[in-house]
């Protein structure tokens, strides 16, 4: 059983965001960068299945960017990926997505990847295209924002999350693709005895140039950093109204009351 | 020269900070108010399972081989979140060292893989007694040959983590006629063992969820084979030992102090007087100036330590210096971090008065300030006589 996990390195968040020299992405410099989050329960995820299947199964995970990547690599290396391919592009940041699909599908094309893993979308594009042109380009089955997921014998079961709260169900056979979002897992924290030992698994690195065949198709054209930030939300009405509002906004856009 | 960390320490030290926000800093001010140290024992559990307690120890006796940067880097984010945690790290790791650097091999397997598990909530470090601070060769704890085994008798304070440590390195005067500072040995005491008693804890300004408490030995009787190194050889061991500890002490306080800048300064982007944020202030911006260069700084010098003990060359005189400047940069950020919040620093409403209460001890243990300038001052004039 072969397994693939894709991963992106994103700037933290909490970053003040201008423009580069170009007016067309962020600048990288003094930025923090960390693994996307839903990339890590993707890992998290892959690293589960890892487990159950045991011997005989084999996780790779993949990611695509300049140097600072392999810190996101050996984080999912410590947290339980078998080996590791980085596909080394300085301006990762300037393809789209339809590119960086076209890469991840032409790595796994040979390789023969039973459940590919990938996160909804990353933090900072948000395209959330990735996943399934990957599994369009590859001709496999794909499903998309996984909040529970189950193997058993050539067979997964995903459930999904659909808008204002609702799940669905899917079946897929393998080979299959799934994109997971917020409230599959919890991540756990690489140990450290697990982050030195990362040091010796194998990290294969592949120039973009071998992989990437394809124009671009959406090319971002400028950047705008974010607004200064408002006061929030104000919620209005009597007290039952703001109540079952805090509700309906906590269901729908974190995972407290999931 | 290079300043960079490695991707293995950087990833380490983003471990440190995801899992001191997720499950410190929630109960820090709980903890430091309470009575309930539950909590502070369930986190130390954890972070021995992700293998904080033996960051510098080999990986055949539990440890994690992650070396001293990496234990400087993970003190400093773990004291962001909860300085009483951090300590208790700190002393673990410096406990796990010192049989590592002395003990015999069946020492090392009996107890090191214990404290890095978490089997032992922590380990104790008896040194200081009531006549014995600053000054630990005129200790009066004595260990006496009695054919088979040795009898402790005397009392230890300030002894960190006592009530909950499953080991302890204990020193006594083993050759009361010797030179001073010639006649102290080592030895290793297992919790529970007869005639070791737990005294007071001590009511302490800050740092309340790490216990501190008096550590009697009467009549306790241990095995010969509890020895630990050399006999007489004690204060030497003692005295190596601390210098590591210092690197820990100086990284605690360069986390608590960094905790209260981080918040004051946002505070002081937030908080309006006179029509205008009072960041817009020169008098809270030289505030900041100050106690970030103070902290930049303090956290080059601990790593210039951290990185010459862990490449194996001199570090006592530079650990000193890192311990002194550091703690003394976090005391003096805490300053000025309550200073910015004004009145609201001084309730309990803030962290900052905890930070700075927290703060206060790093100046004294592991060696008052006055000690590491008498180290400092003599290792350098050494060169000159």
């Amino acid at each position: 059983m072969k397994l693939l996990v894709c991963i992106k390195q994103v700037p933290d968040l909490e970053s003040r965001f201008k423009p580069d020299a170009a007016g067309v992405w962020y600048n990288e410099t003094d930025l923090a960068f960390r693994m996307n989050e839903y990339d890590e329960y993707a890992v998290e995820q892959a690293v589960r299945l890892r487990e159950q299947l045991g011997e005989g199964c084999e996780l790779t995970v993949l990611s695509i960017g300049p140097d600072r990547v392999v810190e996101a690599i050996k984080k999912s290396l410590a947290m339980g990926c078998d080996n590791a391919a980085h596909i080394q592009d300085a301006a990762a940041y300037s393809k789209d997505p339809w590119q960086i699909a076209s890469i991840i599908s032409a790595y796994a094309k040979e390789r023969n990847f039973d459940i590919i893993f990938t996160g909804m979308q990353s933090q900072d594009r948000g395209s959330a295209q990735v996943g399934v042109i990957v599994a369009e380009l590859l001709g496999i089955a794909c499903t998309t924002t996984i909040v529970n997921f189950d193997y058993d014998n050539g067979t997964i079961t995903a459930k999904r999350e659909l808008e204002g709260g609702i799940k669905g169900v899917v079946k897929l056979k393998t080979p299959a693709l799934v994109t997971c979002q917020l409230g599959l897992n919890v991540p756990r924290y690489p140990t450290l005895p697990n982050i030195m030992k990362a040091k010796k698994k194998e990290i294969t690195a592949i120039s973009v140039a071998e992989l990437l065949k394809e124009e671009s198709l959406a090319a971002t054209t400028s950047f705008h950093p974010p607004a200064k930030k408002g006061g929030g939300i104000v919620l209005e009405g009597d007290i039952a109204d703001q109540v079952e509002k805090v509700i309906a906004i906590l269901k729908d856009k974190t995972a407290v009351l999931r | 020269m290079f300043l960079d960390l490695s991707e293995e320490q950087k990833l380490i030290q983003d471990t440190a900070r995801d899992f001191a926000k997720a499950e410190l800093e929630p109960v820090a001010a709980s903890l430091d108010q309470g009575d309930d140290r539950s909590p502070l024992l369930n986190n130390l559990k954890k972070l021995a399972e992700l293998g904080f307690m033996g960051l510098n120890v080999k990986g055949e006796y539990g440890g994690s081989e992650a070396g001293v940067v990496s234990f400087s880097l993970a003190i400093t984010e773990i004291a962001r979140a909860c300085a009483s945690t951090a300590v208790t790290v700190s002393v673990n790791n410096m406990v796990a060292e010192v049989i590592q650097a002395v003990g015999s091999e069946e020492q090392r397997n009996a107890y090191i893989p214990k404290i890095c598990s978490g089997e032992y909530a922590a380990g104790g470090f008896a040194l200081t007694e009531t006549c014995a601070g600053s000054d630990p060769a005129g200790m009066c704890t004595q260990a006496v040959d009695d054919g088979d085994s040795w009898v402790l008798n005397g009392s230890k304070i300030f002894i960190t983590s006592a009530p909950y440590a499953g080991v302890f390195v204990a020193w006594a005067v083993t050759d009361k006629d010797a030179p001073k500072g010639k006649g102290i040995s080592c030895f290793l005491v297992e919790a529970g063992t007869k005639g070791l008693v737990i005294g007071k804890e001590e009511k302490k300004m800050g740092q309340h969820a790490s216990a501190t408490n008096e550590v009697i030995f009467d009549d306790c009787r241990i095995p010969k084979s509890a020895l630990m190194g050399k006999l007489n050889d004690g204060f030497r061991i003692a005295a190596g030992e601390l210098a590591g500890g210092r690197i820990g002490i100086g990284s605690l306080g360069l986390g608590v102090g960094l905790a209260a800048m981080d918040y004051s300064t946002r505070y002081a982007t937030e908080r309006s007087q006179f029509g205008q944020k009072i960041s817009n202030f020169q008098a809270i911006q030289w505030m900041i100036a100050d106690a970030y260069t103070e902290l930049e700084a303090a956290r080059l010098l601990l790593m210039s330590a951290a990185y010459r003990k862990e490449a194996g060359k001199s570090f006592a005189r530079e650990a000193s210096m890192a311990k002194m400047f550091a703690t003394e940069a976090a005391n003096k950020a805490c300053y000025k971090a309550l200073q910015m919040l004004g009145g609201y620093g001084y309730t309990q409403d803030f962290p900052v008065e905890r930070y700075a209460r927290d703060a206060r001890i790093t100046a004294i243990y592991e060696g008052t300030n006055e000690i590491q300038r008498v180290i400092i001052s003599r290792d350098i004039l050494k060169n000159f006589s």
